[in-house]
């Protein structure tokens, strides 16, 4: 097995300490890094479809995404220096509305998007409507996802829509609202873009509204 | 009681050990997890969804034991883990009430704690666990009190109050938790229960709500419960810690809500079943709980009824029952909705594996909890009778597992993509608070199933 694979498996193993040494090992054994990077994001892209089969559970998606991180620290800098195009697909900024406490599913949608290559700013729990839009414009983002876990914080969720609307901000983002209660109904009544009804349809959703943001800008 | 002084739990709230998210997830919890899931030797077996083996049940107790007393509480707010010493537990569980009194007058109840294969019958909550229209709250919430099985209500939830969408922490859900309190008071009024125990109000996510439905006159009274939950995993905060304070100083029964997920954190089905336990030992110390009202669920599907699901269930239920007098209300959350086949299956699956473990009931939730109207008491009312009859019965676990396992090999093919049914307003007469009358039938045949199955009701 060459370094590569056991990189990659040190990774879905959630071997942090080992995925950072073989990501150096593989730099110096001279592989290419771009190439490298998206080797390691297919893999990590196999954990996350295995999490959503139910084949492996958070803890090994979590501690495969921390690994991944591990390598990736050591693989920036000189995926820098080489000029290479990134891998990032967009940028999120993602937290749990006002009075709203409950983060794992917008936790499990962040470590998947990150996985999948997206550069992610977490706001946490408890986030105000002008906190996501303040935090969007300083990190000039291209999605803003707001996850809702109580039928009684879901018009957070609306209020974050109105406050773009109200600004003239709203054509600049895509818009996604997550969370137990969150159906496609609600998502058309509050203004967003799009329902991320998981983590792993929250993925594909956003890998496709950025190919789309990208066309759109291209024509 | 009380055994720790709440000063005592927010002292250590503020004061407790520093800890940082990331911390307490991967340097404590999960290796922590792994560890006692591992010595203790707790493995799932499918073919099981009720097992009967009492060292497995104590294996459980006692990994969740472990985990507790390494693992902490943790305030999110703070950064602050609350610790319980091995002592203090031992206290707890030792000064655990031998029974609990709630409601009042007519409606007085002893709730008491039940043993594995206990001929005592369950305590029942009613409970839809989903959201109502407000022009049909009243009529739905007198369908759930009038259930002649039920112990306790817990009623829909409002999303509207006076027509308007309301939001937690705003002035809109202070009208809205007294809409939903004086809505379920006159609901009891109504229906000739004015002392039945209340769980209540739903609608009132934050402290303040909470603290504004507290009325012995028109609101939630003494005699009644509320509902603190336990962040996931093994998580509070200091709104939370505001609720308990609360509820002591008022003093109505507090219910510590846990629901573990399976898939979460704490991985598969035996790091679940430990997890849950373990959240028990919470609701006890740092929440002085009066009871426990668990579900544990698919982190996919959201509900409980699977077969893996049942044998967590099962084994929460069964590892507190010979360890402890904590009392637990096993929650039900199903996956299809009223009106269907499915979900008296669900719900009858899951009441059965709860009874003979030991549990308590707090039913229904249909249609993974989430779709307005979208419940009915008749799940429930199946749900608490057949409850009723197995433990009346004395029916052994592993009868209790055939009879899981037929109704489970009907139905588990479609937990990914079960029949939406019907809302409340298609499966009653609203206005006069029945079922309709093929609903009735529908619900007879479903009886009549699970009697052909072994399960003998006394009427």
């Amino acid at each position: 097995m060459g370094t590569l694979d056991e990189l990659v498996l040190a990774i879905q193993d959630g071997d942090s300490a080992q995925a950072s040494a073989l990501a150096r090992t593989a730099l110096d054994e001279g592989a290419e890094v771009a190439a490298l990077v998206e080797r390691l994001s297919a893999g990590m892209r196999e954990i996350g479809d295995r999490f959503a089969s139910g084949e492996i559970f958070l803890p090994e998606l979590m501690l495969a995404a921390r690994a991944m991180q591990g390598a990736m620290g050591v693989l920036q800098p000189r995926l820098l220096e080489s000029g290479a195009a990134t891998v990032k697909r967009g940028v999120i900024v993602i937290g749990t509305v006002k009075g709203d406490v409950h983060e794992i599913g917008k936790d499990i949608a962040m470590t998947m998007l990150r996985a999948a290559g997206f550069e992610v700013h977490d706001l946490g729990r408890d986030v105000g409507a002008l906190d996501f839009v303040r935090r969007a414009e300083e990190v000039r983002a291209d999605v803003i996802g707001a996850s809702a876990l109580m039928t009684t914080t879901m018009p957070a969720q609306k209020e974050l829509v109105d406050i773009l609307v109200t600004k003239g901000l709203r054509d600049k983002y895509h818009v996604i609202l997550g969370g137990a209660p969150v159906t496609p109904e609600w998502v058309e009544e509050a203004g967003a873009d799009s329902w991320g009804e998981d983590a792993g349809k929250a993925v594909t959703v956003l890998e496709q509204a950025m190919s789309d943001r990208i066309a759109s800008a291209g024509s | 009681m009380p055994h720790l002084k709440m000063w005592e739990i927010m002292e250590r709230a503020a004061e407790g050990p520093y800890c940082e998210d990331d911390e307490f997830l991967y340097d404590l919890f999960l290796p922590k997890m792994k560890e006692v899931v591992r010595k203790y030797e707790i493995k799932f077996d499918p073919a099981s969804p009720v097992p009967a083996d009492d060292d497995l049940a104590d294996r459980v107790w006692q990994a969740a034991v472990e985990f507790f007393l390494a693992v902490g509480v943790h305030n999110v707010d703070t950064h602050r883990r609350i610790l319980i010493s091995e002592t203090e537990l031992n206290e707890a569980l030792y000064l655990a009430p031998e029974q609990h009194m709630v409601g009042a007058g007519q409606e007085t109840r002893f709730w008491r704690p039940r043993r594995v294969e206990d001929e005592r019958p369950p305590f029942c909550i009613f409970s839809p666990d989903i959201t109502y229209d407000e022009d049909i709250f009243l009529q739905a919430s007198m369908a759930y009190v009038q259930e002649p099985l039920a112990d306790g209500v817990c009623g829909p939830i409002l999303e509207e109050s006076l027509g308007r969408n309301i939001t937690s922490g705003t002035p809109s859900e202070m009208v809205g938790v007294m809409e939903h309190a004086m809505l379920l008071r006159n609901a009891t009024k109504l229906v000739g229960r004015p002392g039945l125990f209340l769980v209540a109000v739903g609608t009132a996510q934050s402290d303040v709500g909470q603290v504004a439905a507290s009325n012995n006159e028109w609101g939630v009274r003494s005699s009644d419960g509320r509902l603190i939950g336990v962040l996931t995993e093994m998580k509070t905060d200091n709104e939370l810690l505001n609720k308990v304070a609360h509820c002591k100083q008022f003093g109505c029964a507090i219910g510590c809500l846990t629901g573990a997920i399976y898939g979460g954190y704490a991985g598969g089905a035996e790091g679940t079943a430990v997890l849950e336990t373990a959240h028990h030992l919470v609701g006890l110390t740092v929440y002085q709980h009066n009871f426990n009202n668990s579900f544990p669920f698919h982190i996919q599907h959201t509900s409980n009824s699977g077969r893996e699901m049942l044998w967590l269930v099962s084994l929460v239920q069964q590892a507190l029952s010979r360890n402890s007098r904590i009392l637990s209300t096993s929650n039900g959350f199903f996956n299809a909705g009223p009106g269907t086949e499915m979900l008296f299956r669900e719900a009858s699956a899951h009441a059965i594996a709860s009874v003979v473990s030991g549990g308590d009931l707090w039913t229904a939730a249909p249609r993974h909890n989430k779709h307005r109207n979208y419940a009915t008491p008749l799940e429930a009312r199946l749900a608490c009778e057949a409850g009723h009859a197995v433990a009346r019965q004395r029916m052994p676990r592993a009868q209790a597992n055939e009879i899981v396992g037929k109704l489970l090999a009907a139905y588990e093919d479609q937990i990914a993509d079960a029949p939406a049914g019907k809302p409340f307003q298609e499966c009653y007469e609203v206005m006069k608070v029945r079922p309709q009358a093929w609903y009735l039938d529908q619900y007879q045949a479903a009886k009549e199933e699970l009697h052909a199955l072994g399960v003998a009701f006394p009427y």
